[in-house]
């Protein structure tokens, strides 16, 4: 019996030793070094210390790779390319990356750890993205469910974006929130207004993010986001413009808006909102301000379920109900889409029905 | 009455990780219940057998009424004239916590019974978990569906 429980206690000494050991090992084992980062063949270049993830890497050097999730791995945007010191594809990123993507040495960054001199490659066009410092300027409801963000940047700072583009707006920690994370919003305000930006948000039940902005936040709150990001935004050519919105998809088309208001843009263009009743339709008077601007806007509103109450006389129907009444044909058409998924795809397959090229059709469906 | 303890496998170890708070979402897959992911399996397993169910069934009625209900674009839409269900779709999307390849919109379907005012909650990822891996996720998880109640509420 002494035996064996003498036997117990070597045993878990051991144990403990060699948990110790492993302890040791790592802090040490763990420690890469000095490494250096060379992004587009020298456009960018910086040693830093390794062990972080290169997506964090980066962003301590303010370059901001598209991440949804805020590097957990669980929205599959942060891709970059590496083509030296990446280590092996791990299981983590597979489920996020097409056969072609992994031939073309894609990448999740915020899985890769950075363990040594890397060579990678990523659109220039995110160097112009940049964090930003803000502090809430006004807080109103639009409708019973969306809520309109207004953000000043702080210290005279401006962001400079095309209109149609989103941010990434980083929710800190709050009861029910025990880590901070990042919920892309479009960017509904003006280019030329630099100083400030305007987000629309729908309150998504549960959402860890919309939870935040319609129950938490007040006015003077400071938040940080960063941006722009995002490819869609208004091409340059002379192609009538169609542009669909239902609920807070109406954000970056407001944004396309003001832009062609601003710069004198004569297209004509039609725009479309659908909502469900009255109530849910918003910006009425600021898109009756913009057809003061534009001779060349029409604004069709229409109500998929109007009630009695809403002695609605406009239109009456869904978006696709609209677009399948007044445009004939898509010679010389553009279209910009931006809502629910399935209202997206529901009109991308009745546009390129109507002759409208899919190349042409526009679109940022929240997926 | 309980049975002798189920050993569980490295490779539901990795997946019972993946599945902790933050990690793939920010609620998680399990809830506040403090049952092992293998003894989550098999009690739910066993109570879908004796429900005369599959996992395969469960799952094709959800993808159905979900798929009816994406047409309403975010809006109620009443399926089968008994059920309001209500479908939100919001940016970006979820792997499976086994690491399968593909990716699941993150959707938030709402299904209330309009006789009896029963609801029900589940995701895309909820189906395809229920009908590859048999997992109903823990008690306590928001997208938890317990069989029974959803064999009652969707009359299975």
């Amino acid at each position: 019996m002494g035996h064996l429980f003498l036997s117990l206690i070597a045993l878990s000494c051991l144990g403990a030793g060699l948990a110790l050991l492993l302890e040791v090992a790592d802090s040490y084992l763990g420690f890469y070094g000095q490494c250096h980062i060379d992004i587009n063949s020298g456009e960018k270049e910086f040693t830093i210390q390794g062990g972080g993830s290169l997506l964090s890497t980066l962003m301590e050097q303010g370059i901001f790779i598209p991440s949804a999730c805020g590097g957990r791995g669980s929205c599959g945007y942060c891709k970059v390319r590496i083509h030296g010191g990446g280590g092996p594809l791990l299981p983590t990123e597979t489920p996020w990356l097409g056969p072609e993507e992994i031939e073309a040495q894609v990448r999740i960054s915020c899985q890769v750890k950075v363990r040594g001199d890397m060579i990678i490659e990523i659109p220039p066009e995110l160097f112009l993205i940049r964090e930003f410092r803000s502090r809430v300027e006004g807080l109103r409801n639009l409708t019973h469910e969306i809520k309109e963000l207004r953000l000043r940047l702080i210290e005279s700072d401006a962001i400079s974006f095309k209109p149609g583009q989103y941010v990434q707006f980083q929710v800190p920690e709050y009861e029910g929130c025990p880590e901070s994370v990042y919920r892309a919003y479009s960017i509904a305000s003006a280019a030329h207004e630099s100083g400030s930006i305007t987000l629309i948000v729908t309150r998504v039940p549960g959402g860890l993010a919309t939870t935040y902005i319609h129950e938490v936040l007040k006015a003077g709150d400071e938040v940080a986001f960063s941006g722009p990001y995002g490819d869609f935004y208004l091409r340059d050519s002379d192609r009538e413009i169609f542009l669909v919105a239902t609920g807070s998809g109406l954000a970056p088309i407001m944004s396309i808006l003001c832009q062609m208001a601003e710069e004198r843009i004569s297209r004509k263009t039609t725009l479309v909102f659908g909502a469900r009743h009255r109530t849910d339709l918003f910006y009425l008077d600021e898109i009756e301000a913009l057809k003061g601007k534009m001779p060349g806007l029409e604004a069709i509103f229409t109500l998929s379920r109007p009630e009695e109450e809403d002695q609605w006389e406009g239109e009456r129907g869904r978006v696709t109900d609209v677009l399948e009444r007044i445009i004939k044909e898509g010679a010389n058409k553009e279209a910009y889409l931006c809502g629910n998924p399935a209202m997206v795809e529901s009109c991308v397959e009745l546009l390129t029905k109507k002759g409208i090229p899919e190349e042409l059709i526009f679109y940022d469906k929240f997926a | 009455m309980r049975g002798r303890p189920v050993k569980q496998s490295p490779e539901l170890d990795r997946v019972e990780q993946n599945m902790r708070p933050m990690c793939l979402c920010a609620e998680g897959f399990l809830g506040d219940d403090p049952r092992r992911l293998i003894e989550i399996l098999t009690e739910d397993q066993g109570t879908v057998n004796s429900l005369g169910l599959s996992h395969e069934v469960i799952a094709q009625r959800l993808r159905g009424i979900t798929e009816e209900a994406r047409g309403g674009w975010g809006d109620p839409v009443v399926v089968e004239e008994k059920f309001e269900v209500q479908v939100h779709e919001a940016r970006g999307k979820i792997p499976c916590p086994w690491g399968h390849p593909g990716l699941y919109p993150k959707t938030h379907v709402r299904l209330k019974k309009m006789e009896t005012g029963d609801g029900l909650v589940w995701s895309d990822l909820t189906i395809h978990l229920i009908e590859a891996h048999g997992f109903y996720q823990g008690r306590g998880s928001p997208y938890r569906l317990d069989p029974s109640t959803v064999k009652r509420i969707l009359e299975l």
